[in-house]
């Protein structure tokens, strides 16, 4: 487990799912964690600063997941924060998409607590591998 | 085979061949839509046009009451979870707790054995408790990953409900174009807009056996894999 302050922002329109991703960081450790229910408020937090870890869905309204990511990548000081795609899009081309737009995973819903916790692990593992 | 039915063939091999300008054309597809126009009215389909684009605003005000019920449905379990796991967090502490006390207290060698009886007797509840409290505890975990299925679920209605409200929009502009009372007007098709971001926002996929539709975890996991990830 990476620092358990690392700071959260869950990016979700359904109240339902910022809950459970809420909880299942909490579960794992992680209590550091903020809110958003679309792009454009995620992207606001995220200029605000502080945020060291982001996990959104796709499908939103205002802002969909992939703009965000792709506003993430293109703003120099959010650039580096790792970005995990929670989301129910399954077609090949979203999962291209996401990869090519640099997120750094990519978990379909319905998903389990041991998938968000094995992801969240290989992320933290790759960019400490990074940063040594 | 009817005469209609034979003059739409001869139109539509006249169509096919045409070489012939724009305005004769635009003509002759003028015909053909105040023939289907007729053709509509005869047989009274215009009626039951009017009657599916009245149906829809209902079945859109079902669906919405389904996704208010199953989101309300999913918030009292979130809630109930909530609010049941520290609960069970504080009877685990407190049993762990309670044991090491009571494990400090046999370690003297001056107590009575009925003592000891009683105080293994605890120490095996306490221990039961810990046992149950973890089990509740994943058991509650598994409750509320359960509720996942109001974001999935909410996501299909709300792209039927789009879809119905662009059928609701196409089959009034239908009847406005076709109504007997108006005359038919040239006007631009009412055109759908699709662009490379909605494409991909397809909402859960219902079902995994179709192309290009990863079916599992895994599948993603493979993919990114071959992409490099």
């Amino acid at each position: 487990m990476a620092n358990p302050n690392t700071k959260f922002l869950v990016v979700d329109d359904f109240s339902t799912m910022r809950r459970i991703v809420r909880n299942l960081l909490k579960e794992l450790g992680y209590t550091n964690v903020d809110e958003a229910e679309d792009g454009v408020i995620a992207l606001n937090k995220l200029k605000g600063g502080g945020f060291e870890f982001v996990v959104s869905d796709w499908n939103m309204p205002n802002m969909d997941g992939l703009t965000l990511l792709q506003n993430i990548r293109a703003d120099a000081e959010l650039a580096k924060i790792p970005v995990l795609m929670v989301t129910a899009e399954a077609k090949k081309e979203n999962i291209i998409a996401a990869a090519q737009a640099g997120a750094n995973g990519y978990v379909v819903k319905p998903f389990t607590a041991a998938t968000l916790d094995e992801k969240l692990s290989k992320i933290f593992e790759k960019l400490e591998k990074a940063g040594a | 085979m009817t005469g209609e039915t034979l003059q739409q063939q001869a139109l539509q091999a006249e169509l096919i061949q045409a070489s012939a300008p724009n305005d004769d054309m635009l003509s002759r597809i003028g015909h053909v839509t105040r023939m289907l126009h007729d053709s509509l009215q005869g047989l009274g389909l215009d009626k039951i046009l009017e009657q599916v684009a009245q149906d829809i605003p209902d079945a859109r005000d079902r669906l919405a009451y389904v996704a208010r019920m199953t989101e309300q449905a999913a918030e009292r379990v979130l809630n109930a979870t909530d609010a049941a796991i520290p609960l069970q967090d504080e009877l685990a502490s407190g049993a762990t707790a309670l044991q090491q006390r009571w494990k400090a207290v046999l370690a003297e060698p001056s107590l009575k054995s009925e003592y000891n009886l009683a105080a293994d007797e605890t120490l095996a509840f306490l221990a039961m408790t810990g046992k149950h409290t973890a089990e509740t505890k994943a058991l509650l975990m598994d409750i509320m990953m359960a509720q996942d299925f109001q974001d999935l679920t909410g996501q299909v209605i709300k792209k039927i409900t789009g879809l119905a409200q662009d059928l609701e929009k196409q089959l009034v502009q239908v009847l406005v174009d076709f109504s007997p009372a108006k005359p038919k007007k040239d006007g631009e098709a009412n055109k759908v807009e699709s662009n490379d971001a909605a494409l991909l926002m397809n909402g859960p996929q219902i079902d995994p056996t179709v192309a290009d539709v990863v079916a599992s975890q895994e599948q993603v996991d493979d993919l990114l894999d071959s992409l490099g990830f």
